[in-house]
């Protein structure tokens, strides 16, 4: 009976413990990161930012939740009705199911897949579903054009993407996200880490993941201004809060695997006493947040993208860049005889 | 013709012209406010003082006769400094008090003050105020705004014909006032406030309703008499706020009576909105247009031709008379009368000559003699009497009058209650029939009170037989005049909206209904009938107002009147004007030639017009004089000549067809600012009798 | 050539992604100049034209003699005004005093025409509403208003005398 339960019931219970943990924590982390966001842009606007609902508008963000929820659920007429209420689902699960393999310390993460990397590439990819979905189902011409160039922005910087995270792997040699943290590990303390090694594929990264994630200066499928919210034109109340919930939780979820390929994962900035003494999950938080104020940042100084300029960055910039860091790393790699120990995979 | 300089331009004008006259042919314009063109001169408001060469001071141009040779400056800074002090001394005692003045926006001293006054006051001691007086239930006075121009009092006497204002006091003291503790009941008192230049005198029932510039101006024809005075109605959003006279020579000059400018709010009062048709319980029951069409159509499948008869009212266009005439004509129906007031004149007496005002209003002012016949002028065409008045002020002409002896604002001699005193006339017994004999353009009014009896047509063929011997019919003078009372007479009359048979007339029509002898009988806006008696008849009353007609129909139509709708009127002298709509018919009410289109497809057999332009060109057709809009034809007199007294005159004596003036159609009744008059009427003529207690 | 590389190392390494973020930065520091709004308010000119009041007479009379004249002047057309003598003096006054908040520009062109400074423009910015028909505001909203913020706006009236 015991025996039955540690081999049957107990993993699926510790899953289920792990991924509510998860999801509680990374709910509430997104709550401040949004406030964060906005405090970021107010700040480099010389404003204050939400301040009000809570101490220093703390509580902004759950305020805003309730209101999201309280309001009426506006379907249109003529709408795809099962579509449209889906389809802010599957873009909210599909950004909060790659969660799953993210290792927030050694060892804490819901599952240690060995085919991390491949995991991330196959979930983040179905992630253009829920937009298309949202976009033809509201049949109205301003969501499905908001979901196509969406669409297109995505898949492009999805390639640059992948090639960027080939050449980690060259260099790693593993699609584990635990062993490609534990990789970077050397007496060199951050400087052994891939962002100096890897520079401009870091950056090419970087770019692509605001890319990716419809993070100004790439937010052209909602850009507020102008779109008025894209493919989300007509999704009000909790639906709309599902599609703002699932994009800052790709938001984050790029913040941990820039965290992840770059910067070390949870690995202290130097080996030595008074940095080893921060637990690991500190430093993954620390870093995560930097990258997400830089994330912030970014959205404050960089005027937003032309359409074709988003589009000949993608294809004729970064493309080319990383593609070439891919053909450069394996070439050194094969001269200098760097093949990665894989013997631990 | 003396030649004179104004302003360095030499011209020419007429003799016996004022300097102000031939400063306006001049096309300089000089402030003015005691001047009115249509007034006797007063001079008394200093306003239009100009520069005269050799003259020590300037004159007052309004009352100095252009002479020969005369140098006019009116662009010296003299006249400026003229004028500017007059404006001073004018409003050292008017109260600036435009903000609650409801001649604010449209005031003459308000605009000339702007033009040619100072922008501050000098003056610093109190201001005059004076007692409000009583002129009323029409004008409301605020006698401290009053500048003494006395155009009121000047009007009264002079176009109304009456004593009833006049000014007391010198000075500061100067007062226009009404004669003790009587008030202003003349029917052309509400011109007053047109003519004040000032606030002093303004509309009672309009007061603090609305601001000039918040109306919207309709020129069209009025329908309270015949005279069809071309007013303006203002409306604010669909609703009527005043009626106000505009020019016209040949008709009205610019006055119009109170009736037809405090009507309006009997335009609000008790229309018909929605058609009603009548229930098995005897109750009027709110329906559809098509419901009341086919409650119609059932009536009209089972009724004979012959057996139904159609009444036309006093206020309808002719447009409506022709589709309602059509529409009958087209069922079988020639029972239709539109003589309503009981009279027998047919038009085939004597062509049109025989029923309308045939020397034209203006010629009034040409005759030297004139005959009233069977007729009330002052009530039934209360313009058309200022027009008498002045012919006697101007021309000193004799009045006679056969008829009952009513208060008609000036003198003359009674000649005979009865129109048997006609024969005396024709004999040359009487006075007057020499003054008649020797006059060189004799006029004769005849109104329809002297067709009411039976000998109706021995008493017209006596009255053309003494028309052709005084010499009233030649070929340079048209002096035979008959007057209508119904605004839609003459037109109806043109359509000949007569029964066929001879006989037949309004009481018969009514009479054969009592007898159960008429199944349907149309009702176009007829209400000055006794109505009360139509129980056996299936009634259909087309109309604006729950009045008699309606109380007694059995299926109401609600149709437009006369400011709700383009229509063409044609007054007594049977000269064509076109009404123009200035606001829409109340909820579901429509106008009433497109209601006979209307129930005619109903009815099965459609009217041929689907506009009111096809409806127009039909008519014309029909009927030629009507399309001469706002002209004149000259009525052929010839049939005159060969009438023959026929038969014998009764010596009823003869009653104007208005018994109650106030009160005299739909509209009217559903007034209340009439209702005000017509008590303050009563309680005038009983204080004026002390019978008042 | 030169100018060339110059162009691609500046770009591969982000010169003015930099530059931008150290002068983003710069402000990210200084001192902001917001006014913490709903605690904080900013000064107010005594010719502040918020919303609309009808003003009384010391008395408790109301002012307004229904002139027409701000509704005439109103190029919004925000005002509707419909008059009539009063019940037991006869003296002129509105029987409705009209404002279509929302049509209201707020030019202040009623205050300057009213002759007896009955319709004025006052203070207050904050009456925001939940439903749209409560900015229609009619004669009795008005005078309330009037009622309220006499005081200020007896104040500010005199203050502004002086350039009338």
């Amino acid at each position: 009976m015991v025996e039955y339960f540690l081999t049957h019931i107990w993993p699926i219970l510790s899953i289920f413990v792990h991924s509510l943990a998860v999801l509680v924590l990374l709910l509430v982390a997104v709550a401040f990161l949004l406030l964060l966001d906005r405090k970021i842009w107010a700040a480099v606007q010389l404003r204050r930012g939400p301040n009000v609902v809570g101490p220093f508008g703390l509580l902004q963000s759950f305020a805003d939740l309730l209101k999201f929820v309280f309001k009426e659920v506006i379907i249109p007429s003529g709408a795809n009705k099962f579509i449209f209420i889906i389809a802010p689902f599957v873009t909210c699960t599909l950004a909060l199911a790659v969660w799953a393999i993210v290792p927030i310390s050694e060892g804490w993460e819901v599952a240690n897949l060995n085919l991390g990397i491949l995991y991330v590439f196959a979930i983040s990819s179905l992630g253009v579903y829920g937009i298309i979905m949202g976009g033809w189902a509201s049949n109205s011409k301003y969501a499905f054009l908001g979901a196509m160039r969406s669409t297109a922005q995505m898949v492009s910087y999805e390639v640059s993407i992948g090639f960027v995270l080939i050449t980690v792997l060259l260099v790693t040699g593993t699609l584990n996200l635990t062993e490609i943290v534990n990789a970077q590990k050397s007496e060199y303390g951050m400087f052994g880490w891939y962002w100096l090694m890897l520079f401009p594929m870091f950056v090419v990264f970087f770019i692509s993941a605001l890319a990716e994630t419809n993070r100004p200066p790439f937010d052209l499928p909602e850009a507020e201004s102008e779109l008025v919210a894209g493919f989300m034109i007509e999704y009000s109340s909790t639906p709309y809060l599902l599609y703002m919930l699932g994009e800052y939780v790709s938001i984050t979820f790029m913040c941990a695997l820039t965290t992840i390929l770059f910067l070390g994962g949870w690995l202290p900035i130097f080996d030595i006493a008074p940095f080893t003494w921060i637990p690991g999950f500190v430093w993954f938080i620390l870093k995560s947040v930097g990258v997400f104020f830089m994330f912030g940042m970014v959205k404050a100084f960089v005027p937003r993208y032309r359409y074709d300029q988003l589009m000949r960055l993608g294809w004729k910039v970064l493309l080319p860049i990383s593609m070439a860091m891919v053909v450069i790393v394996a070439t050194v790699i094969f001269a200098f005889d760097l093949y990665p120990n894989v013997a631990t995979a | 013709m003396p030649k004179l300089t104004i302003d360095g331009k030499e011209i020419e004008v007429a003799d016996g012209l004022t300097i102000l006259q031939a400063c306006e042919q001049a096309d300089v314009e000089i402030p003015r406010f005691c001047y009115h063109e249509r007034l006797s001169i007063a001079g008394n408001c200093r306003m239009c003082l100009v520069e005269m060469e050799r003259a020590p001071k300037p004159v007052a141009s309004c009352a100095m006769p252009a002479g020969e040779g005369m140098v006019i400056k009116t662009n010296t800074p003299l006249v400026k400094k003229a004028r500017e002090g007059v404006m001073e001394f004018m409003l050292i005692n008017h109260p600036l008090d435009c903000p609650i003045c409801d001649q604010g926006g449209e005031c003459d001293l308000q605009d000339q003050s702007m033009a040619y006054g100072l922008d501050g006051t000098r003056y610093t001691e109190p201001k005059r105020a004076m007692a409000e007086q009583n002129f009323g239930p029409l004008i409301k006075t605020e006698m401290t705004r009053c500048i003494s121009c006395t155009r009121c009092v000047r009007f009264t006497t002079e176009v109304a014909g009456v004593h009833e204002l006049g000014q007391t006091g010198r000075g500061e003291d100067a007062e226009i006032v009404t004669y003790i503790g009587a008030v202003v009941s003349n029917e052309m008192s509400g011109n007053i406030i047109d003519l004040c230049p000032v606030g002093a005198l303004t509309s009672r029932p309009y007061e603090f309703n609305a601001r000039p510039w918040e109306l919207r101006k309709t020129e069209t024809i009025d329908v309270m008499d015949a005279v069809g005075s071309n007013i303006r109605v203002d409306v604010r959003g669909r609703e009527v706020m005043r009626v106000l006279p505009i020019n016209n020579d040949d008709v009205n000059e610019e006055w119009i009576s109170d009736k037809t400018r405090f009507i309006w709010d009997g335009l609000k009062n008790r229309r018909l909105d929605t058609p009603y048709v009548r229930d098995s319980r005897g109750l009027l029951i709110a329906a559809s247009w098509s419901d009341a069409f086919e409650a119609i159509a059932k009536q009209v499948k089972k009724s004979d031709a012959k057996k139904m008869a159609g009444l036309v009212g006093d206020l309808n266009g002719a447009e409506e008379i022709f589709a309602f005439k059509t529409l009958l004509n087209g069922l079988g129906v020639d029972n239709i009368d539109c003589r309503q007031d009981g009279s027998n004149i047919r038009p085939e007496w004597a062509g049109r000559a025989g029923y309308t005002f045939n020397s034209s209003i203006n010629g009034i002012e040409d005759a030297d003699a004139l005959l009233i016949i069977g007729s009330n002028p002052r009530l039934e065409a209360t313009v058309l009497n200022s027009r008498i008045v002045k012919a006697i002020k101007h021309n000193e002409m004799p009045v006679g009058l056969v008829g009952e002896a009513v208060d008609l604002a000036y003198e003359y001699q009674h000649i005979g209650n009865g129109a048997e005193s006609l024969n005396e006339l024709l004999k040359g017994k009487h006075s007057f029939a020499k003054i008649l004999k020797s006059a060189k353009k004799p006029m004769i009014i005849v109104g329809q009170g002297a067709f009411i009896g039976d000998d109706a047509k021995a008493i017209f063929e006596t009255i053309a037989t003494l028309a052709t011997k005084i010499g009233a019919i030649k070929k340079s003078w048209n002096g035979l005049n008959f007057l209508q009372t119904g605004a839609s007479r003459v037109a109806a009359l043109d359509l000949g909206c007569v029964p066929k048979d001879k006989k037949s007339n309004k009481s018969t029509i009514l009479a054969k209904s009592k007898a159960g002898k008429l199944d349907l009988l149309f009702l176009l806006a007829a209400d000055e009938m006794k109505l009360c008696d139509l129980d056996n008849s299936f009634v259909v009353y087309i109309g604006t107002h729950g009045d008699v007609g309606a109380n007694s129909a059995d299926v109401i139509l609600p149709s437009a009147a006369y400011t709700e709708k383009y229509a063409t009127y044609v007054n007594l002298e049977g000269r064509a004007q076109l009404g123009q709509k200035a606001t829409f018919p109340p909820g579901d009410a429509k106008e009433d030639w497109a209601i006979f289109r209307a129930l005619s497809a109903h009815l099965g057999a459609p009217l041929p017009f689907d506009s009111l332009e096809e409806l127009r060109t039909l008519m014309y057709k029909t009927v030629p004089t009507l399309a001469n809009i706002g002209g004149l034809d000259a009525a052929d007199m010839g049939a005159f000549a060969s009438l023959k007294v026929s038969g014998e005159i009764s010596s009823t004596p003869l009653l104007s067809t208005i018994t109650d003036y106030y009160h005299s159609n739909p509209i009217a009744r559903a007034s209340a600012i009439m209702d005000d008059c017509k008590a303050a009427k009563a309680a005038a003529i009983a204080e004026a009798t002390g019978t008042n207690g | 050539m030169m100018a060339t590389i110059k162009q691609t190392i500046n770009s591969l390494f982000l010169r003015e992604f930099v530059s931008a973020f150290f002068l983003t930065m710069r402000y990210f520091f200084t001192a902001k100049p917001t006014i913490n709004y709903p605690f904080e308010k900013g000064p107010l000119s005594p010719r502040f034209r918020g919303e609309h009041a009808l003003r009384r007479y010391p008395n408790g009379q109301e002012r307004c003699i229904a002139c027409k004249l701000c509704e005439a002047i109103c190029p919004a057309q925000a005002i509707t005004i419909e008059a009539g003598p009063r019940r037991n003096d006869g003296t002129r006054r509105t029987t409705r005093y009209d404002i279509d908040m929302t049509k209201c520009i707020y030019c202040g062109f009623c205050q300057e025409a009213c002759p007896v400074e009955a319709i004025v423009e006052g203070p207050n910015f904050e009456y925001a509403t939940e439903t749209r028909e409560e900015l229609f505001y009619d004669k009795d909203k008005l005078l309330e208003n009037g009622d309220k913020w006499e005081q200020q706006l007896a104040k500010n009236i005199e203050l502004d005398a002086p350039y009338r």
